[in-house]
């Protein structure tokens, strides 16, 4: 079993051998045995072709699932170990989730679904609608505040997505397939905010079909039938930041990793 | 979550779905708005009875026969003739009793005055003067002799040319006979409104009612009597003695059938026993509008349930983004509770609605049952929380993968 370790610090999020089965006929390991660790603070992208368990990835370390097998660890913390309740706080305080479908609420208005996390967290001060209005700002949506999301387009949608992720300042932004129904110039906007985030401190973590996207992150897993396929280690392929010079310093360039595990 | 936050949310969700949620209140708002309309009804009535009697307290008390019917509420009068002259006597002599007034009804059918006849609807009473001892007179005063009569407002006014003092009255019996009397006077009736028309006339010259004393006598009998006591401070012991007596040692007690009672009552317990009735029954028809409300809280749980899996995706995705499933449980309570108690706000006011058309359609006054209101707001309330536990906890339960993947 190899740790595919994608960080330098500290890790934010570790896999070891985690394995999410689905009992059908036969059983299905939509994610079989994967082993990775995230360093604090990295940016990593998760590629594979459809059905290959990326999403099953995501709703793991977003702690809504818990491994059948394997542990994992998120915020130094057991996901398999924690209550339904941790869980739920874990997701509300340290996490962002962007779905694939978005996932908002029909009758809430966009600056409504950017306070909901906020709602459920007491810990946020009273500022919220100004906090949830500044996010969609953000986002480019700052006209859109009270519109429902079926007034608003896909790609809005999407924007809304991602403000909510933002609303509790989580420490991990999961995304999956966030640029998935933009234009390339809107997506490039949203890339660049998540590269803000990262290097304010955030750990991220993106699903992608496209190269170009995979490009802004720093490695690239590259996932098959549940397993890790791949492993590549990026850098240079946007801005040179601080941080990056200092993992330039380990000498790591496009990298392969170890196969599965 | 506080609760603001949660009121906010389900408001919106009860307010995208106006129509199901009106329908869904409708059986709180009937069965509020029936318990209410009820209670209104029933405190109207026994307001209009018994509200305009005087407070005033004075030393008499009937003697009647009262019997509890089989099925039924309350207590009914019998009208069987026990009282004899002799327990007339006897209570007369017993300590602190002033007088004591036979009292007893003449089958007269039919009433004249001044050429204008009253069928059917005069009652005649045969008694004795001292009978008026307590009671007001608008006009005249107490009969003073054989010919000589007493009439109660009602029957003053009953006849187009209104009777008073010094006016010829003749009275048809049921056998045909008739007999003349002198109106002596106008007596103010006692228990309210709902008094009929009566004419009283002296007992000794008209009365003929007799039964056969237990000692195998014949002697005249009545079926009420009335006491008057010294005074006030005499009612007490003097309503414990006539009952002592009247239970134990009268020929009444012998008399009377097995299942009958004998009952010694001043005009307070009266109004109290009436009182007691009305309760009875309006809170007997209060519980059977109260079934209306188990309907409308097993309506409002329906919904929910449906609202719950309706909305399973959005218990999704707020648990996604950190709701707990006490997050969840508080959101689908506070909605069933903010629907009960607009079905109790609105029902109240429905209620108090319909109550007022009725008891100003009856003549009755209107009454707020102040306590009733109370009660109606904390059931509409309690079956918001009873209606919406197991939804709500149903909701809770949701996995959120699982829900995110519902359509
Ligand atoms: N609830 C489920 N029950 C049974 N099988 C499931 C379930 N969820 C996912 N799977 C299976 O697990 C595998 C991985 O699914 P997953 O959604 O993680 O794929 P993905 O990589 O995100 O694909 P895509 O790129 O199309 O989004 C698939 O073969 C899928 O059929
Ligand atoms: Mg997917």
């Amino acid at each position: 079993m190899v740790a595919h370790d994608t960080g330098p610090g500290a890790a934010a999020v570790t896999a070891e051998s985690v394995r999410r089965t689905y009992h059908l006929a036969e059983p299905v390991h939509a994610v079989d045995g994967v082993s990775l660790s995230l360093g604090e603070g990295s940016f990593t992208a998760v590629m594979g072709p459809s059905g290959s368990g990326k999403s099953t990835l995501m709703n793991l370390v977003g702690c809504l699932d818990t491994p059948d097998e394997g542990r994992l660890e998120v915020g130094g913390r057991s996901v398999g170990e924690l209550s339904d309740t941790e869980r739920a706080r874990l997701r509300g305080t340290e996490i962002g989730f962007v779905f694939q479908t978005f996932n908002l609420m029909p009758r809430l208005t966009a600056i409504e679904n950017v306070r909901l996390p906020m709602v459920f967290h007491d810990g946020v001060g009273a500022d919220r609608q100004e906090r949830a209005r500044s996010l969609l700002e953000r986002v480019g949506l700052g006209d859109r505040l009270e519109h429902e999301p079926s007034e608003l387009s896909g790609g809005q949608r999407q924007r809304v997505a991602l403000a909510r992720a933002l609303a509790n300042e989580p420490t991990l932004v999961l995304a999956d397939e966030p640029t998935g129904n933009l234009d390339t110039e809107t997506e490039a906007e949203i890339m660049e905010l998540l590269v803000d985030l990262n290097e304010a401190g955030a750990t991220i973590l993106l699903v992608t079909h496209e190269r170009a996207v995979a490009e802004y992150a720093d490695h690239v897993v590259h996932l098959l039938d549940g397993e890790i396929a791949s492993l590549e280690h990026l850098s240079g392929a946007r801005d040179v930041t601080a941080r990056e010079k200092a993992t330039e310093g380990a000498g790591n360039r496009r990298s392969t990793g170890e196969g599965e595990a | 979550m506080n609760l603001r936050e949660s009121l906010r949310i389900s408001w919106r969700s009860i307010r995208a779905h106006k129509l199901r949620s009106a329908l869904t209140t409708l059986g709180v708002i009937i069965g509020i708005a029936a318990v209410i309309t009820f209670m209104v009804l029933g405190g109207g009535f026994s307001e209009d009875v018994v509200g305009d009697i005087e407070a005033e307290q004075e030393p008499a008390m009937t003697v009647q026969t009262q019997t509890t019917p089989e099925d039924g509420f309350g207590v009914m009068l019998v009208e069987t003739p026990i009282y004899t002259e002799s327990d007339v006597d006897a209570l007369e002599q017993r300590e602190g009793v002033e007088y004591v007034a036979p009292q007893g009804s003449l089958d007269v059918v039919q009433a004249e005055s001044d050429g204008e006849q009253l069928t059917g609807v005069v009652d005649a009473q045969a008694t004795t003067a001292d009978r008026f001892e307590h009671a007001t007179f608008v006009d005249g005063g107490p009969f003073d002799g054989a010919d000589e009569a007493v009439v109660n407002e009602q029957a003053g006014q009953a006849f187009e040319e209104n009777v008073s003092a010094g006016d010829e009255l003749e009275l048809t019996f049921e056998d045909g006979e008739t007999t003349s009397v002198t109106v002596a006077g106008v007596a103010e009736s006692e228990i309210g409104e709902q008094t009929p028309p009566q004419v009283f006339v002296p007992a000794d010259e008209h009365y003929t009612t007799t039964v056969e004393t237990p000692d195998g006598d014949e002697e005249r009998a009545y079926p009420t009597l009335q006491i008057g006591a010294e005074g006030l401070d005499d009612v007490d012991p003097v309503q414990e003695t006539a009952v002592d007596y009247l239970e134990d040692d009268s020929h009444a007690a012998e008399l009377k059938a097995d299942d009958d009672e004998i009952a010694v009552q001043t005009v307070e317990d009266a109004i109290e026993q009436f009182d007691d009735l009305v309760g009875q029954l309006t809170v007997f028809i209060g519980a059977v509008a109260g079934i209306a409300l188990v309907v409308g809280s097993i309506g409002i749980a329906n919904i929910m349930i449906v609202s719950v899996t309706e909305r399973t995706r959005e218990i999704g995705v707020m648990k996604a983004v950190g709701a707990t499933k006490r997050d969840i449980m508080q959101l689908f309570l506070v909605e069933s509770v903010v629907l009960g108690a607009i079905g109790a706000v609105v029902g109240v006011a429905a209620g108090l609605g319909f109550g007022y058309l009725g008891v100003w359609l009856l003549g009755w006054p209107m009454v707020y049952p102040l306590e009733w209101v109370a009660i109606a707001v904390a059931v509409g309330i309690g079956v918001g929380v009873v209606s919406g536990l197991y939804p709500a906890w149903r909701g809770a339960r949701v996995d959120p993968i699982e829900a995110l993947r519902h359509e």
